[in-house]
């Protein structure tokens, strides 16, 4: 690996004040993305994915949240350190953002023309052109039929499918190198998120641009990415390229994730338990009360580092204890599909 | 955080408890006789005793010739208050009281606004006094004495000082302080009976407007907004104008035309519970419009309803005491802004008579509009947090 | 669209004519204060009061039949004739003419003042929750909404006319910097001198409408300060005041477009009698109150309009406004 990558993340802890005290949503988080590949974060809700995504343009609410350690590099520059006005260079222009809802994410009474250009507006980075003809282009590329008349309409006269496309366009606009979706096909069709989910794979290769795609929806995990990270209760449990993840996951609450899903052969099986309260973590690893594999290493300390997983030469690496030196992993060769009880917080075994 | 939130709200109420069979519970039976006690009374007052004797008179120390040491002559809007007292008792403090885990929950809400928890201490201070003082002070109009006129309040030196009047006394020699006591009753009075009338008028519309839709609904809030847009205080002065000022007159006002806010509140509440499931099975087995608006609909809006009320009761008293001010007040009655305004003559040499009066005015209203904000953020589930 | 304005002004003339209306029937089931007068006083003077009872509704032609009355009031009132001021010796309308211009004076000012510093400091607060002017914005809310503004006037008159003037900061002497407190009515309107008298009873009657603005638009503003569309703003860079003004304010003008003008209308009309009774400014709300003392039933009643009517346009205006406002609406519906 040659090139520096695009952004590196080095163990974040971003944290948020509330009335229960300080809870850490992102507690130690490290990961990479190179230029134009597409990095996936994968977590059920609450595992800290969506903050970690925003945590890096630094759009959480700053009362009550805060990014409290760790850094976050891009291009050079670190991001943590930035003042709000260079941030804000950044935001849009190199660093863009889709959001889950479209619904939502656009603004109701402005006409979506009107905010694709907001993108130019703010960053100057019109050139030359005419921002409407630039604005009609970006419609255009996101494959909305006829733009020239879509560019006056107001969100609410669009179908689902089409908003998505508008907020990729506004996203798009700035020409960024790296795009953070969060969830951007979660609250589509499932005809729609496909055809979606092509054109952000289309774009990237014609733009060249970096993706990380938050999800908790392994399927679309397995369409798009080139690499995923694994997040549970705010800490990365697993990192993998994306074949060897689903061919050989090393983490149990990974295998337990694929378990979940249907049409792999065997019984789907829920992972039993309940994701811990954020702000009072288990001990050890924080998947320890739910994993079937549970020894007594597993309840004390911090959370295992991420220790190599032997398949094959790639950056696969996962936080658990069996895969630290010393421990053997035949103990974890469960055969996919057959159910094993969670053993609880006592985990005896 | 959804496991912290304790399901046993206001709504979550189980209020068919209420209903039950036709029976009638053990506290309905003694509203229903504290009621029939103070009609009682109110009969006794208007019926038996003649226009202009005191209701009571308990006789004093001393043989018979001597002066009753109790005389009360039960105004019209003293019977409203204690009516509403009582209202308040079986229809706020009594269900609280029968729902712990409800109460407890709503408490720590509202415990963590720690200007608030003391505003309700402070108000709750206030209404003693106010119920109580004049028992133990007797009316301003008593203290009259030419001689002590004008006394400066405890601690500001001046020879006329004295601890008899530590608040000082007005141009005719009243005490500041038993002005202040009066003034008190007058305030809560105004506040409360008022905001009673406009919450029972502004739910039953809000309900019946919400539940019955149509073109009742239409009337309805179009009657609404009529009444929104048109500025109360111009017409307050012009029935005052007309038909002389009494404070009865004043709260019927108040109340009358200051319910469609909350009428307003209750309809949205009421239309999203009406399309909610209880409301649909309700009707699935047969039950009448009015009682599914007075069974379901009305208790699940409570919460809305006090805290639009609770805020409305500073606006009135203000209101009131700037009718005082002007001169549109009850002369026989002594609000705060009489007070302020009498003292207005003489600002610059005893500025205590306005001033004094004006700042408990000005906490009273302070310590309402926190207790109101308070109670919305401990009810309302969306509230900022 | 067009048909949704046809019916709101159709609406707003109707309310109009239904307050008209219903001003005159209360003025004729009620007792009249004037005749009362009339009569007290010639019973004074030993006169029949019950003649002079007569004499008095008659000459006003009072004594008629409702529905004659009626039609007379409403035809003059088209003809903008509304009626003889007997305690100004002058028709109402001519007063109202003189007095209006110092009501606009300090009203006027007031209304702006509220609805940029309301809004603005309602906004701001929203967006940055926790900051020094969120605090110091939510306690002169509470203070604009809960103090008296008679008390308050009273406060400043006493502060600014009586301890100011003799006072004096590090020696140099505040006398030239201090207010006049009581109005004096010959200055030019446009003029230092007269700016300066109208400063307090500016400052008076604004703080509370500053006060429910600030809150109305920063519970609002709050609604919207976490939404996902604010959030996108912030992604693509946009600065706080840009976010604040294009998009909060925006969305958020729609809610409250359906209070901005009447509420601040509402506070300020029934402040402004306080005001200038307090400030002895000669405007329509103290030309009410001598109208009212000196029983002068035709000035009270043609006042009284004034604040109804405006009220109304006002709405008309808010309601055309909030259509306008979010493109979502479809005008079938309303």
């Amino acid at each position: 690996m040659g090139v520096d990558p695009l952004l590196r993340v080095e163990n974040l802890v971003t944290a948020f004040e509330t009335d229960t005290g300080r809870i850490r949503a992102v507690d130690g988080v490290s990961f990479e993305i190179e230029p134009g590949e597409t990095v996936c974060l994968v977590g059920e809700s609450g595992s800290g994915k969506t903050v970690t995504s925003e945590s890096i343009t630094r759009l959480i609410a700053t009362p009550p949240g805060e990014i409290t350690a760790g850094t976050i590099w891009f291009d050079g520059r670190e991001l943590t350190e930035l003042a709000e006005a260079e941030l804000r260079a950044l935001r849009g222009d190199r660093i863009a953002h889709v959001f889950q809802n479209p619904q939502e994410t656009l603004n109701p009474v402005y006409p979506v023309g009107r905010q694709i250009a907001e993108t130019l507006r703010i960053h100057d980075s019109g050139g030359s052109r005419p921002i409407n003809d630039q604005v009609i282009d970006l419609l255009d590329r996101v494959g909305i039929p006829e733009p020239t008349d879509r560019v006056d309409d107001y969100p609410h006269q669009l179908s689902g499918g089409m908003k998505q496309r508008v907020v990729i366009a506004m996203a798009l606009a700035g020409q960024p190198d790296l795009l953070i979706a969060d969830e951007p096909t979660t609250a589509l069709d499932v005809t729609i998120q496909a055809q979606i989910l092509r054109l952000l794979e289309e774009l990237q290769e014609e733009l060249g641009m970096a993706i990380l795609f938050v999800t908790h929806d392994l399927g679309v995990v397995a369409e798009i990415a080139d690499r995923v990270i694994v997040l549970y209760a705010g800490k990365v449990m697993e990192r993998a390229a994306v074949h060897e993840l689903f061919e050989k996951p090393a983490h149990p609450y990974t295998r337990a994730l694929l378990a979940c899903l249907p049409g792999r052969g065997g019984e789907t099986a829920p992972i039993g338990g309940e994701i811990p309260p954020p702000a009072d973590p288990p001990e050890g690893c924080r998947f320890h009360p739910r994993c079937p594999h549970a020894i007594g290493a597993c309840r004390d300390g911090d959370q295992p580092p991420l220790g190599d997983v032997e398949s094959g030469g790639t950056d696969h690496r996962a936080s658990c204890v069996f895969y630290q030196s010393g421990y053997e992993t035949d103990r974890l060769e469960t055969p996919m599909g057959e159910r094993t009880e969670p053993t609880g917080p006592e985990g005896e075994r | 955080m959804a496991a912290e939130r304790d399901p046993m709200t206001f709504d979550g109420v189980d209020w068919d408890r209420w209903e039950g069979g036709r029976g009638v519970g053990s506290v309905q039976l003694l509203e229903a006789l504290a009621g029939l006690v103070l009609l009682g009374a109110l009969c006794f007052d208007y019926v038996l005793v003649a226009p202009g004797e005191p209701t009571i008179a308990v006789g004093g120390a001393g043989g018979p010739g001597a002066e009753a040491a109790v005389v009360w002559d039960v105004s019209s809007v003293e019977w409203l208050f204690a009516g509403v007292l009582l209202l308040g008792l079986f229809h706020i403090a009594v269900p609280l009281a029968e729902n712990r885990r409800m109460t407890a929950y709503y408490w720590r809400q509202f415990r963590k606004n720690g200007l608030a928890v003391v505003s309700l201490g402070y108000l709750g201070l206030l209404f003693l006094v106010g119920v109580v003082g004049p028992i133990i002070w007797v009316a301003p109009n008593e203290t009259i004495d030419y001689a002590s006129a004008y006394a400066p309040p405890l601690g500001l030196g001046g020879g006329l000082s004295s601890p008899e009047h530590a608040l000082g006394t007005d141009a005719q020699g009243r005490h500041i302080w038993h002005l202040i006591v009066y003034g008190i009753r007058v305030s809560f009075e105004v506040g409360l009976i008022a905001t009673a009338l406009a919450i029972s008028i502004g739910t039953v519309v809000g309900a019946v407007a919400a539940y019955v839709g149509g073109y009742v609904d239409e009337i309805l809030m179009r009657y609404v907004d009529l009444q929104q847009t048109f500025p109360v205080f111009i017409l307050l002065l012009l029935i005052i104008y007309l038909y002389g000022a009494s404070l009865l007159l004043i709260i019927l006002l108040y109340g009358v035309f200051g319910w469609e806010g909350i009428a307003r509140l209750v309809r949205s509440e009421a239309l999203q519970r009406s399309e909610q499931a209880y409301t649909r099975a309700a009707e699935a087995a047969g039950a009448s419009r009015r009682w599914i608006v007075r069974r379901h609909i009305i208790p699940n809006v409570s919460s809305t309803v006090i805290t639009a009320a609770t805020l409305s009761i500073p606006v009135f008293i203000l209101g009131e005491a700037t009718l005082s001010f002007l001169g549109f007040g009850d002369p026989s009655t002594f609000s705060w802004g009489r007070t302020i305004s009498a003292g207005r003559a003489d600002l610059d040499s005893a500025w205590w008579i306005s001033t004094i009066p004006g700042v408990f005015l000005f906490l009273t209203v302070l310590a309402f509009n926190f207790v109101g904000d308070a109670l919305r953020d401990a009810t309302d589930p969306r509230s900022e947090s | 669209m067009r048909w949704y304005i046809i019916r709101r002004l159709a609406w707003a003339l109707v309310a109009t004519w239904l307050a008209v209306s219903l001003t005159f029937g209360l003025l004729l089931a009620a007792p009249n204060p004037g005749a009362d007068a009339a009569a007290a006083q010639c019973a004074a003077q030993d006169r029949d009061p019950g003649e002079c009872r007569e004499r008095y509704l008659e000459r006003r032609g009072l004594d008629r039949p409702a529905h004659v009355q009626y039609l007379d009031y409403m035809s003059d009132l088209a003809a903008g004739d509304l009626g003889y001021a007997q305690s100004q010796d002058k028709a109402v309308t001519a007063a109202i003419a003189d007095a209006w211009v110092y009501s606009a004076q300090y009203f006027v000012p007031s209304i702006f003042i509220s609805a940029l510093l309301g809004y603005s400091i309602g906004l701001y607060s929203a967006l940055n929750r926790y900051s020094v002017t969120d605090y110091l914005g939510s306690f002169v809310a509470y203070f604009g909404i809960s103090i008296p503004n008679f008390w308050f006037a009273i406060v400043l008159i006493l502060v600014v006319g009586v301890y100011l003037r003799d006072a004096s900061l590090f020696g140099v002497a505040l006398e030239p910097l201090s207010l006049r407190t009581y109005y004096e009515s010959d200055y030019p309107v446009f003029s230092v001198r007269n700016a300066k008298q109208l400063v307090l009873p500016v400052i008076v009657l604004a703080t509370a409408s500053v006060a429910s603005q600030m809150r109305y638009s920063r519970a609002q503003a709050l609604e919207y300060a976490n939404s996902a569309f604010v959030k996108t703003a912030r992604a693509k860079g946009a600065s706080l005041w840009r976010v604040l003004i294009v998009h909060v304010l925006r969305v958020a003008l729609v809610p409250l477009s359906t209070i901005l003008i009447v509420d601040i209308l509402a506070v300020l009309f029934a402040g402004s009698f306080v005001i200038e009774q307090i400030f002895q400014i000669p405007g329509l709300g103290r030309l009410q109150l001598t109208a009212i003392t000196q029983r002068d039933t035709d000035l009270v009643a043609a006042i009284t309009l004034i604040p109804v009517v405006l009220a109304i346009v006002g709405n008309l205006i808010q309601d055309l406004a909030y259509v306008v406002l979010d493109p979502r609406i479809d005008y079938g519906d309303r």
